[in-house]
Formats: structure tokens, sequence, C-alpha cells
């Protein structure tokens, strides 16, 4: 079947629109970061940093107290999603492969969970973490960040779950494996590509969340970056450069982590679709 | 990323979305199909027993702590002295009983309907068409779209603030010019449609993505057969994608959608960081309203009451799609 | 409310020793020493503590007092929860920087300490109508720390083009310049659009109007009231001179912006507004001049709003007497006229006004601060002022040509319905 060349073209020119469309805002966040101020506030936009300045880079990061709040917004943003994955992992399996009573009640409790209302639910956390006297530490903020992503992660492990094929785990079982070891030698690792891909709703999710953490750690020493970020969208009003540094440092982890993880997962699974 | 469809019936679509969902499991047959349930006794309570312990402990007694805060006189005074003062039901009399409240219901009813099928037709669309592209043109096209996809959502607000700000903002200088002078120097929150022009485009950027590249993947299992079957009965490009592309990815869709209702209903930071619900209050998602009345008014107690009408307004929305997948479980079984 | 009890017998037990020590500006009553070792937590807003000001009265009072000063500055984002939640803590910050319209709602709370031996020996000279805000049902509850005012920022190129020379001096010579701006130039006289509502509510100060009354226990509108009527005519004297839309606000479009255009002969605004201006057209800069609102007379200056903000001491504070120590430098006439200058604000004393030379914007506002006022000091009006503002629909249906009696009869149900709300 051969195609014109018009027909080859429009998905191709297509495909650069839409990437242009989804990558510029993130373009133009680090852009703007590297230009001078001149540069910003332009009457013609300048397309291209070429007189790049970390300049305002170093507005950001100097800032209070920056690298406490890496510090923390790391510890709290890797534990929460560890913690996550390895509950929803043993739910998941249950959930995924045993028969029991009450199975699809369990399972559509964690599809209502997953519209909970944290942003308007925090006075009454607030209410409980006060009473509880666990103000202005990082342990709570871990664990409410872990129940946000839990359901999400439960319900998405446990269809990956699913589809690794039941014959797998059997023939490791007549092998002479038990069950937790069919589990843990066949099932984990095929995985893999589902941990890392729940993983990243976690690692985002956790890393963005304001509200909470505003109220919850009132001192420095225990806030987290979202903080900090909106810190300088106050404290700058206008300056779009230092604003634009701090969205920038705020999101590379998470760029980074997606362009890695996505990588192995998506791929793993094309490379898979072609070769079938 | 895999979409959890809570559709286990041995059919084509559903094994198609449960591996396009997976890892490369190429040779696994439906899992559904065997029918050998385990009953293995205690054994399943027990792995979901630190799952449903920590949902019911940080999330569940929240929730109930929040059901008795909406019965609750709480504002400035009583949550700094530590009062409990019972006020029945007078605040879910009140929101009930106001205008505002339910005008915002239906613009949050009207807001997600719009954003969820912008998302679902151009990420449906944007997935088919990394389908067809060749290896070089679909990682650009990936990228683009996971780099959207990554992007912090305060760091995203951000940024479209900065696109769409008045002066110097990229938006309004491309606007003037391609000829539309009046635009020159537009002040997009001033007016509730501008405003609620700006979060669609930062809330569909942001989610099309989602379902593109996880529709791709589900795309990706569909047996070639099947196309060529059709192909043979005389079907074009049309009738193959009606008649074999959709009903394979129809659970993929069903759950997507519902995902995203759920995303777009609840959506905070996005509504509330662009233009704070304003102009005059006139776009407020009930999110953003619940937050205004109660944190920002300091009425504690309202702003419980009126977290937990959302929910039962969202648990309408989606009750149809729970219904569904309630009774693909029990046919299961 | 134990913890409340707890704080007020606190408080109570303080004013005896305190009075026992006798007043006087406190001079080393406590010793360097008392206080060693002690942590004193402060938050200020963001913008509010200019550097040297910070430094020096850091220096000040730890040399004073032995204790450490740890200022923390607070972003606006989220800020009323997070007062609010950290006076129901423990551990509260000791002083806190409370907004003067806000003051009664927290002092009502009982999450604030009464000062009421703090004004006695240092608050001789506040300013009574700063001094206002911070007193609630008889009882000081902070102090006074700044404020500042609406003034006329108006375009000199454009008044010297309209061939005027000097500033006016009462409102009706004010009015002859906007008309000869009118006939003379092209520009528009004023910028002031419809809902400049701070403007309003310093011209309902101005003619001694009460915007609220008390009826039957509960505090209903008075926007019936004549004074009000005659506030509301005033206004749209000033509105005539002006193309703005009658139903925005001065921040929809930003009006320093659209000064900034350069075809604007004046508009009503706070001195910093000059520097959204400048920010959008650098070259404006030299052409702004700044004068005090006129008012009806030249003896006096036209009513205006006044924003500021007041410090308070959190009562649930263990260290109440630190605190206080911290109040007496911070508020002394040096770093009081230090903030004054450095930071272009009116400060908490007339006495003071002085040291605002060679700021103009702020010397324009520093002669309106006697006669000024705030908005109804009581805690329900907080709701009020939420969007959409019946106040703000009321000045906007007058100047669109409903009757002010009607226009306050329109608006009425919504406001005694906010007005009833209990904070």
């Amino acid at each position: 079947m051969k195609r014109s060349p018009l027909a080859r073209l429009w998905p191709n020119a297509t495909a650069v629109v839409l990437f242009a469309g989804f990558a510029f805002p993130v373009y133009w966040m680090f852009c703007t970061a590297l230009k001078p101020a001149s540069d910003i506030v332009a009457e013609d936009p300048v397309w291209f940093p070429a007189s790049a300045t970390l300049e305002h880079f170093g507005t950001a990061v100097r800032a209070d107290h920056f690298w406490t709040l890496v510090r923390n917004s790391l510890t709290v943003t890797v534990s929460a999603v560890a913690l996550s994955l390895m509950i929803a992992l043993l739910a998941s399996f249950a959930l995924a492969r045993l028969r029991f009573r009450g199975r699809h009640g369990f399972l559509v409790t964690f599809m209502i969970a997953q519209m909970a209302p944290w942003e308007v639910m925090v006075i009454a956390i607030y209410l409980l973490v006060r009473d509880g006297d666990m103000l202005n530490s990082l342990v709570p903020l871990t664990l409410f960040y872990m129940v946000m992503v839990l359901p999400f992660t439960v319900l998405t492990l446990r269809s990956y779950i699913a589809a690794v094929p039941r014959e797998l785990e059997e023939s490791a079982m007549v092998d002479g494996c038990t069950r937790s070891q069919a589990f843990t030698r066949v099932i984990f690792p095929l995985l893999a590509p589902g941990l890392m891909a729940t993983s990243l709703f976690g690692f985002i999710t956790a890393w963005n969340e304001f509200p909470l953490v505003l109220i919850l750690n009132k001192d420095a020493e225990a806030q987290t970056l979202p903080l900090w970020l909106s810190s300088f969208q106050t404290n700058f009003g206008d300056d779009w450069g230092a604003t634009m540094a701090a969205a920038s440092l705020f999101a590379v982890p998470i760029l980074l982590l997606f362009l890695f993880l996505q990588r192995k997962a998506v791929g793993g699974l094309t490379s898979g679709a072609v070769k079938g | 990323m895999a979409v959890a469809t809570e559709h286990q019936d041995p059919g084509p679509a559903a094994a198609g979305v449960r591996r396009g969902a997976a890892p490369p499991s190429r040779t696994a047959p439906p899992a559904g199909r065997s029918g050998r349930g385990r009953r293995g006794g205690a054994a399943p309570y027990l792995l979901l027993l630190p799952a449903l312990a920590a949902t019911a402990a940080l999330l569940g007694w929240p929730l109930v702590k929040n059901g008795m805060l909406s019965f609750q006189n709480l504002n400035m005074r009583q949550l700094i002295q530590h009062l409990t003062e019972w006020n029945g039901t007078a605040n879910y009399r009140e929101v009930l009983g106001s205008a505002d409240f339910w005008r915002v219901t239906g613009r949050s009813v009207a807001f997600t309907g719009v954003n969820v099928v912008l998302i679902m037709v151009l990420g449906t669309l944007t997935g088919l068409l990394l389908a067809r592209l060749g290896t070089r043109m679909r990682l650009l096209l990936s990228t683009g779209l996971v780099l959207a996809w990554a992007m912090p959502v305060i760091a995203a607000t951000t940024v479209f603030q900065w696109l769409f700000a008045a002066r110097f903002g990229v938006v309004n200088w491309v606007l003037d010019r391609l000829g539309w002078h009046s635009m020159a120097d537009y002040n997009w929150t001033g007016g509730q449609y501008s405003t609620f022009f700006v979060i669609t485009v930062l809330i569909v950027w942001q989610s099309v993505p989602f379902v593109a590249l996880n529709l791709y993947a589900a795309t990706t299992t569909i047996p070639r057969e099947l196309y060529e079957a059709a192909a043979l009965d005389g079907a074009g490009a049309w009738r193959g994608f009606t008649s074999v592309t959709l009903p394979f990815l129809r659970p993929f869709l069903l759950a997507t959608v519902f995902l995203e209702v759920i995303w777009v209903f609840k959506a905070f930071p996005q509504v509330f960081a662009i233009n704070e619900g304003g102009p005059d209050r006139l776009t407020e998602t009930l999110p953003v309203y619940a937050f205004i009345e109660g944190v920002g008014n300091q009425h504690y107690g309202m702003g419980a009451a009126i977290s937990l009408l959302t929910i039962v307004i969202l648990l309408v929305l989606t009750s149809s799609y729970l219904r569904i997948a309630l009774r693909k479980e029990e046919d299961e079984l | 409310m134990k913890r409340g009890l707890i704080a007020a017998t606190g408080v109570a037990a303080m004013l005896v020793s305190v009075a026992a020590c006798g007043s006087g500006d406190g001079d080393d009553k406590a010793g360097a020493d008392g206080f060693k070792g002690e942590t004193l937590t402060v938050w200020a807003m963001d913008g509010s503590t200019p550097d040297g000001w910070t430094k020096d009265v850091k220096a000040a009072f730890e040399k004073k007092t032995g204790a450490t000063l740890k200022l923390e500055i607070q972003q606006w984002n989220g800020i009323q929860q997070k007062v609010t939640t950290a006076l129901s803590e423990s551990d509260p910050p000791d002083v806190l920087e409370i907004g003067n319209t806000q003051t009664p709602s927290y002092a009502r709370t009982g999450g604030l300490a009464e000062l009421g031996d703090l004004k006695k020996s240092i608050g001789a000279g506040w300013s009574p109508s700063l001094n206002k805000s911070a007193v609630y049902d008889g009882k000081q509850y902070a102090a006074p720390w700044y404020a500042a005012s609406r003034v006329v920022l108006y375009n000199k190129k454009i008044w010297a083009e309209a061939g005027l020379k000097g500033v006016p001096k009462t409102r009706s010579e004010f009015f002859r310049a906007l008309d000869t701006i009118r006939d003379k130039t092209d520009a528009e006289p004023l910028y002031l659009p419809g809902q400049n509502w701070y403007f309003f509510d310093g011209l309902t100060i101005g003619t001694g109007a009460d915007l609220v009354k008390k009826q039957g226990g509960r505090w209903v509108s008075n926007l019936a009231d004549a004074k009000v009527a005659k506030a509301m005519d005033i206004y749209k004297q000033y509105q005539s001179f002006s193309e703005a839309p009658k139903n925005k606000d001065e921040a929809t479009p930003q009006q320093g912006e659209v000064f900034a255009k350069g075809r604007t002969g004046a508009f009503i605004g706070m001195g910093w507004e000059a520097a959204i201006a400048v920010k959008a057209n650098p070259k404006i800069e030299k052409d702004i001049g700044y004068f005090t609102i006129p008012g009806e007379t030249a003896d006096q200056p036209e009513g205006v709003f006044l924003g500021g903000s007041n410090l308070a001491v959190a009562a649930g504070s263990e260290k109440q007497e630190l605190a206080k120590e911290f109040l007496k430098i911070a508020l002394n006439d040096t770093f009081e006229g230090q903030l004054a200058k450095e930071g272009g604000v009116i400060p908490n004393k007339e006495s003071l006004q002085d040291r605002l030379k060679g700021n103009a914007a702020a010397e324009a506002a520093a002669p309106a601060v006697a006669t000024g006022g705030t908005t109804p000091l009581i805690p329900e009006w907080a709701a009020v002022e939420n969007a959409p503002n019946p106040v703000k629909s009321y000045m906007t249906a007058v100047l669109k040509g409903t009757s002010p009696a009607d226009a306050a009869a329109s608006v009425e149900g919504e406001l005694n319905k906010r007005l009833s709300q209990e904070n």
C-alpha cells in the first residue's frame, strides 16, 4: 500500500506542530530563566537566550534554607513513594490474583478514595496532627502523601499484575518455588516498568503538595520546596526571570525522572509491540 | 503508565488493554479466563491489611473528622480557643440553600465536561497519530508529551501566567503579530471566559499526554489480523477505526474518562493560581469555592460541609462508571 | 478553652507585675541577662521590614535583652489560615504583624495578648487615627506600626501642557484643574474606575459617614445615610472626569499601567503604584508628581483610608515580657523613624513625619493621616469585602444613574447578610 507524499507529510507536520505546542511552555520557562532582565521584558520576545546568564538561578538558590528544603522535599517524596509502592504491591497482588469475599468492595473503596478532596480537608488533618503534637515534622507529611497516591498506585499495579501470565507463575511453582518465591522471582521483575510508571504519579503528587505543608510545618526547617517556589511568585511580582528560574529548578528533578523512567516504561512496552 | 481498568471479561478488548497497560507480555493469555480463583483464607486480607489500615487511618479518619467539623460552627475564634460548637445541620442548610452553591456546581460540571471532552478527543487523536508516525518522529512527539506531562503543577501554572501575561506575554505578542491587534495588551484574567480559556488550555495541555501515551501503548497491542480482516471486508480507514480500534479501546477509554473526570473536577491549583476564582468569583469551581468559603473566609465548618458535598457530587458524576466496574467484577466471580 | 483561660490569666498576672515596676520606657528593668538564651520569634510580612531597619533592630534587641531575635518573613499566600492556626498552637510566634483592619477579628478570638500597659508606657504619641484599629472593645490588643494611604499621582507633563501651575489645595481647585486639562489637552483628565472602593471609603471618612450602624444589637447597612450619599456624590463628580469603566476597580486593568501610557492627567492611588507605571514605561518616571488629595477646604485634606499594620503579641506566647521588650525597641522613635525613611511608609507618630523628607509620595500622604480612618473596625466587616463587594455594586449603580437611595436599598439585603455572618 503506497501513500502519496502528501499523506506521508501531514502526520509528520502535525507531529512537529504538536511537539512545539507541548514543549514550548517548558522551553519558555528555561529560556526566560536564562535571559538577562532586559531580554525578558522586551517589546518583541527574544526567542533564544543568546546572552545567557545564571543570575536568576543565583537569586533563586540564595533563598534562606534552600538546601534544607531540597533535602526535605527529597526525603518526603522518596519515602512516600517507596512506602506506597510497598504497601500497594501487597494489596494489588491480592486484588489481582486472589479471590475472596469482599474483593470488589475493596476495589470500589480504592476507586472512591481517589476522589478525596485533600485541599479542603487540610483543616481536619491539621487539627488531628496538632492534637497529636506532630506539627513541624516530616513524618505526618510523608504518611499523608503516601495515602494521597496509594489508591491510584494500588489500582494501577493491580492491572499490571493481572497482565502477567498466570502460567509463568504456575510453572515456577511446579519447579519447586513457593508462592512468595514465585512472586519475587517471576512476577516482580516483570513488574519493574509498572512500578516505575506508577511511581511517577507518586513523585509528582508528593513533590507538588502545597496546602498541607503550608499549615502543618510553619518552622522553616521543616518546609518543602513548593513553599519556596510560591514565595518567588509573590516576592518578585513581575520578576519573571527569578520566578522562572525557581520554577525550572523545581521542575528539573521531575522532568529528568520522567524522561528516564518513561523511556523504560513505555519504551519497553513499544519495543515489545513492534517485535510482535 | 497504565490505567486501572476494572474490566476482566475475556474479550480481546480487555486483554488488549491489560496488555497495553502492562509490560511486554505478548504471550499472555487473558488472565481472567482461567477462572481458577484461589481462595486463600486469610492471606488476601493480610496482604490488604497495610493498605486498608493506612487508608483508614490517614484518609478515613480525617474524613470522619471533616464530617464532624461540618456539623460545627468552627471559625477563627473556635479554632484558636480549641472550642467545639455543634450547630446541627446549619452549615448544610446554608450551603444547599444558597444560589451560589448551585451556580458553582453547575459551572463545575460544565467545566469538567468541556475539559474532559477536549482531553479525550485531543488525547485520542494524538495517541492515534503516535501510532502512525515513524520511529524518529514518534520519539520527538513523545518527548514533547512527556515534558508537558512531567511539569509540576505549580511550575506549570507559573509558566502559563507568564505566557498569558498582559504585557510581554508571548501569547499576546503572537496574536498581535497575526493581525489581531486588540490583543496586544489583552488582560486574560479580566473576564470570566478568558480566564476559563487560560485554565482550560493549561489543564488540557497537562492532561493530553497521559491519554495520548497510554492510548498509543494500548493500540500497539491490537492484533494486526483484525485490521486485515476488516480490510478484506472492504472497510476503509474510518470503518477500521470504528469497527476495530474503538471497540478494542473501549474499556481503556472508559477508565480514562473516569480518572479524568475525577482529576479535572478536583483540579484546584490550576484554577486557583491563575486568577484565584476571579474576576468577581466567576471562575470558582467547587474545590475553589470550598476553599474560599472554608479557608479563605475562615468558616471552617462550612468548608467541611462543602467538601463533603463535593464528594457526593463526584460520586454522582462517576456513578455509572462505578456501576459498570462493579458489574464486571461480579460477572467474574 | 482551657488554654485560652490560662493565657488570659497569664496576661492579668503580667499586668500586675509590670504595673508594680511602674511605667516608663522600661530601661534596664529586665537587665541584660534576664532573657539570656531565650529566642523571640517575630512574624513580619514580606516587604514590611527593610534590610537596614531589620539589622539595626536585631542588634539593639539582642544587645539589650541578651536574647536572640528570630525574624521570620511570611508570604502573603495563605497567610490568614497560617496565622489563625499558629495562634491555636501551644508554641505560637511571639510577635506578629497583623493588618490593621484585621486586628479586631483577631482580637476578638482571644488569640492576642492585651497590651494596655505597653500603650501607657510608649504609646502616648501614637496617632489616634492609627491606634484606633489596635483597640477592640475598649482594650488595646496591638501596637500601631506603620500605615500608607492614597494620594493623587499626576503627570507633570500633561499639567504643564494644560498650563497648570502648582497643585490644587481644595477639591474645587482640583476639579477646575481637571476641567482645564479636558479643555486644553487631548488627555484623559483623571483615571478613576467606578469601583475604587478604598478611595470612596476615604470620602465617607471625609463626610463623617458611617457605613454600618447598630440596630437591635447587630450591625446593619447604613448606606442609605445622607452622609454616605454625599460622599458618593463627590465620587461621582470625580468619576465624571474619567472614561474608565464604571464596573471595574483600580486593579483591572492596573491603573498604574494605564497611567504609564502617558495620556492620563492623574489618578488616585498608593505611592508605590508609581513603580507599576515606571515598570511599564520607564520614560514616565520623571513626569510623575504627587499631592495630597485636597479636601473641601484648604485647611483640611480629604479623608483617606489608612491601610497599615499593627504589631501584636500572641496570647499563647510564653515570652510576654520579652515580646514587650521587643516592641519597645522596634517602636521607639529611632527605629520607627528609620522604618519610615527606609520603607517610605507613614510612621505611627505624627511627630516622626519629618523623617519622610525626600520621599515625595510619602510626604504627600502624611498630611492626611490625622484625619484618615479605616473601614468599620468590627470583626464582621471582613466578610463584606469579599468579592463581589456589595459596596462596589452600590457605587456602580449610582454611577450608572440609579439614585443613591435606590442603590443603597438594592444592596442592603446582601450587606446585612454578610454583616450577620458569625466570625
